[in-house]
This record gives structure tokens, sequence and C-alpha cells, in this order.
């Protein structure tokens, strides 16, 4: 359904941040992207939301060309996990979530922050699906806890039907028992919704539990792309050695 | 030769907290600030100042003493009641008296301009004693809705003009440019200056006071909105407008939650200003207690005066309170 053809994208620096990919996601897929710092994942999902335009090259969404022109169709398609939360810290759960149906909703009715019920019943039942209760509805974003903050952030991207929902580092500031948790819940949500699901990762072994698909990068180009079972020893230890971070590594060397 | 070699402390370069310089700029400025000083009277008023000091001592005498205690004299007891000559009232019922009302005889002294003499007559007055009271309280009532009128039209002109002028949700820099410096320009006229226009224009009362109010303090407002505005953190921003919501929704769902508090602040600290405000408002002829205190100066009743400024002053720090009480509440 997503495919990217021959994509590649130079920044005006001449730093080549995406390199002549080509891939295919199917609906429903779970990908995870893995890469060192600064191996195009980013550049990679800016351009599936259309705030990276591609140097050369196709992204195509279903038989929809992605430009500047039908921008705002496909960001209406895309759900966004951003990986510092980017809650309104004011607003409550509820509204937090229904906010990511505002492309949809008419002017005058958001102004009042009056939704339809049904849609009301739907934050509900995501907000259920992540793990919240009824009584976190009307609390602020900001008197949750980190981890709380992120299941909303995943409510709001699932609340529009999207076809696409993309996780930049999700987990990026959490322990590894709720990072677990959310990855979890990001995946059940995906697959009751039968939503693709790009997301970046840091850690491999997540990758590994989770995704049913592997995408690693450097300098711009994929170096593996199938799903985890496929891995190899060798490649697992290559990507160990380029996903994970020096001073991870020596942290875990002494442990 | 190395130039980078590194210096032993012994010959590192000593350095003077006053030199030569500092001490002329000193001088000059002293220079400076004399005449300035002597310009504004700074001189005069500590001379008249401390012979003051000296004269409660009972050490020479003073003006301003004795201008305090030509006010202070007549100012105590402070005027609550109010004496009416009958025959100056429309209707008077004798058999039917306001509450807790009586009437009295008394001279009542009238000055002829014609002949500039005093003429003195006997007649009867009918006395309520807080009359005066009522009267200057239900003017203060009405300088309190003044201020409060100020403020909501004020509100209703700062919101969209603020967003207008705010960098990133004007819809064109020349809108932008546009909005600030008509902020700008409600900001650079003083109530007082507008108020004076406005009473030719709308006469004498309390409209020319609510507007002059409303275009100073939208002024205010708008800059304070908009910078609000412009300081509000981008990311939340930013994931609702990747997500395809217009700029006006994003604004209400990203951005007002966020400067909702301060925005508060700033409308109670406007309308407690514009309460101020509106005091003297009525100096100039638009409206309020202002246009009461004026006239009980011009005919030197200092003891009306001194309730008019006691009810200002009550009125200001019992509001000061409960506004407080309610930005609390609103948090």
């Amino acid at each position: 359904m997503l495919k990217f053809e021959s994509v590649s994208r130079i920044f005006s620096d001449g730093t080549k941040a995406v390199d002549n990919v080509s891939l295919h996601i199917k609906p429903g897929e779970f990908c995870v992207l893995l890469g060192p710092s600064g191996a195009g994942k980013s550049t990679l999902m800016n351009m599936i939301n259309g705030m990276v335009q591609p140097s050369s090259g196709k992204v195509k969404l279903g038989d929809l060309v992605l430009n500047k022109n039908n921008l705002i169709t496909i960001q209406r398609r895309i759900g966004m996990i951003h990986q510092q939360l980017h809650l309104v810290p004011r607003l409550s759960v509820l509204h937090n979530v229904l906010a990511g149906l505002l492309p949809t909703t008419g002017f005058w009715h958001s102004l009042i922050k009056s939704f339809p019920i049904d849609k009301q019943r739907h934050a509900f039942q995501l907000l259920d699906e992540v793990g919240l209760q009824e009584k976190h509805l009307t609390r602020r974003a900001s008197e949750l806890s980190g981890g709380q903050q992120q299941r909303v952030a995943i409510a709001r991207a699932f609340i529009s039907n999207p076809e696409i929902v993309l996780a930049d580092e999700p987990v990026a500031s959490l322990d590894p028992a709720m990072s677990r948790s959310i990855l979890d819940s990001l995946k059940t949500a995906a697959k009751n919704h039968g939503t693709t699901v790009i997301c970046t990762l840091h850690q491999l072994d997540y990758a590994l539990e989770f995704a049913d698909r592997i995408i690693a990068l450097r300098d711009g180009k994929v170096f593996f792309d199938g799903p985890p079972h496929q891995l190899d020893i060798e490649t697992q230890t290559n990507l160990y050695d380029l996903v994970v971070s020096p001073t991870q590594k020596s942290e875990r060397a002494a442990a | 030769m190395n130039t980078n070699a590194v210096k032993s402390w012994h010959n590192w370069e000593l350095h003077q907290a006053v030199t030569p310089k500092t001490i002329i700029v000193l001088f000059i400025l002293f220079i400076l600030f004399s005449i300035s000083a002597h310009n504004t009277q700074i001189d005069k008023a500590a001379v008249e100042t401390a012979k003051a000091g000296l004269s409660v001592f009972g050490i020479g005498e003073s003006d301003v003493l004795a201008g305090a205690s030509r006010f202070i004299s007549k100012a105590f007891p402070i005027q609550i009641s109010q004496r009416t000559a009958v025959n100056r009232l429309n209707k008077f019922d004798r058999d039917n008296l306001p509450l807790f009302s009586y009437t009295e005889m008394g001279e009542d002294k009238q000055y002829d301009a014609l002949t500039e003499t005093w003429t003195v007559e006997k007649s009867e007055f009918l006395v309520e004693p807080i009359g005066y009271l009522k009267k200057v309280l239900i003017k203060m009532l009405e300088t309190i809705e003044m201020g409060f009128w100020g403020t909501v039209i004020s509100i209703g002109i700062a919101l969209p003009l603020g967003i207008l002028a705010s960098q990133n949700y004007s819809p064109h820099r020349f809108v932008y440019t546009f909005a600030r410096s008509w902020l700008s320009f409600h900001r650079a006229m003083p109530e007082l200056i507008i108020a004076l226009i406005l009473v030719l224009m709308y006469g004498f009362g309390p409209i020319a006071g609510v507007l002059a109010l409303a275009i100073h303090t939208s002024g205010v407002l708008g800059k304070f909105f908009a910078d609000e505005i412009e300081n509000a953190p981008p990311g939340p921003q930013l994931a609702l407008a990747s997500s395809g919501a217009a700029s006006l929704k994003v604004l209400r769902y990203a951005v007002f939650p966020h400067v909702y508090p301060a925005w508060i602040a700033y409308v109670q600290y406007i309308f407690e200003r514009n309460i101020r405000t509106a005091t003297v408002l009525g100096i100039v002829g638009a409206g309020g207690i202002g246009m009461e205190l004026k006239g009980r100066w011009d005919l030197f009743d200092y003891d009306h005066v001194a309730t008019i400024l006691l009810a200002i002053f009550i009125t200001v720090v019992v509001l000061e309170y409960f506004s407080q009480k309610l930005r609390k509440q609103a948090l």
C-alpha cells in the first residue's frame, strides 16, 4: 500500500539523508526502522507525512503520489506519535485524544469542544485499549506520568482511523518495562484496527520482539529488510554495533 | 616566537575598577543630572520638604504644610450626609420624607455674580444622614462598571488583533505589521487624551470614559496576547498541524490552553488598572466618580473630597483582594 520507488533525499549541504530507497510496505504491517542517528530514519518518516519532499523518486500511498498539492489529504490518512509526545499539557486527556479529529471537525464545533457522541465513544474505546481508565479522562495531560502520556499519544494517533501510524522513537525516554508495555499497546491497537505502523526504535531487542518486519538503515541505504526471524547472528551483531551507542555498550559490558 | 606561551601570573595585567575614564564619565553624568534635576525642580522639592519637616517641630513656616493643613482641616470629619434647601427640591412632601431624613432650619448662602455679593437668607433644609455617601457609592459603582465594560470591549478588540499581530498566526506579513502598529497606536494614546476627544464626540458621560479605556488598554492587552501566542511551545502546535488541522483550530487546541493562565492574569491586571483610571477620567467629563471629585474640588468642599477618596481607596483594595481570589479559582 505504501510504496517508496527509488527515493532519494539530498539536503542543501550535500548530505544524502536517504539514498535510492525502494520499499513496499503492506497493509497492517508493524515495521520497525532501525539504524544509528543520521541514518535517514526521520527523513524517511517525514517523507511519508509530507514534511520533507523527496529529491528524486516517488512516495506512493495507494495510487496517490505524495506531493505538496495533496498534503492535507495525506496528513488526514496518517496518524503520528512524536518523540517528545507533543500533547497539549493543559488540555484534558479526552480532548487531547479528540484533537486528533480536528481536521474533520467543523470550525464552530471545534471552537466549543463539541465532538459527536460516537467519536467520544471511539476515544473511550481507544483509551481503554491502551490501558487508561475513566478517571484519567478529565485529567490534564501534564498530570500524567510519561508512560501514560505516551499512551494518550497513541490513542490520539489512532482516533482518526488512519491507514498508517508513524511513531518516532515512541519509547525513547521510558524504562524497559514501560517500553515493552507501550509497544505492546501500540501493536495491539494496530492489530485491532488493521493499521500499518512504521516505528523508529533504538533498541534491537524490542525490534526483534515486536516487529513484523525490520528495515535497517545505514547512511541512507537499506542494508537489511525482512522479518526478525530471518536475521542471522552476523547481521544481528552488525545491527547491534550500529544501533547501540558506545556508552550503552560499555554499560552493558559492565553489567 | 610562540605568542601562546603561558604567562606567569606575576606578569598578568592588573585590572582597575575605577579609572580616570570612569571618573570623567561620572562627573559628566553628575552635571547632566544636575541640570535635569533643576529643570524638574527637584532641588526646590528637597528644600520645601525639608522646611515642612522642620516646621512640623515648630521651626519656621512652610507653604507645603500650610497647604496640607488647609486640606486636612476641612477634610475631617468626612462628609457623608447631604443637606439640600427645601425650596430647591422639585418634589418635596413634608409628610413623606425619605427614610431616616429630617428637616432643619439654617442659613442659605447664595452668591450673586452680578452684584458680587453674598446674600444670606433663612431657609429650611432637608438632611439625609447618609445621603452623600449613597451618592458617592452609586457613582463608585458606575466607575467600576466603566472599568468592567472598558475591559470587556478591550478584550473584544485585543483578541482578534492579538491573533493577527502574532507572527506565527498572522495570515500575511503585511497584516502582521499593520496589526502591530495599530496596537502600538492604541497604546500610545493616553486615556485622558482619548477621553477629551471622545467627550467632544459623544458628549459628557460614561460612554467617552468606557471607550477611552477600551481603546487604550486594548493596545496593551493585544500586545500581551500576541507575545504570549508567539511564545507558546511549538511542539503541540506542530503535532496538530501535521495531522492536517487548520491553523485556527491549532490555535484553539494547542495555544489557547497554554496561554490561558497568562491571559487571565493580564486581563485581571487591566481590569484593576481600568477601575483606577476610571476614577480620574471624570475630571475631563468622561463619567464616573471623577466628575463628582472635580466638582467638589473646585468648590473647595474638601470634606466631600475626602469621602470620595476614601471610597476610591477602599474599592480598589477590596477589588484587588477579590480578583486575586477569583484568579486562583480560574486556574
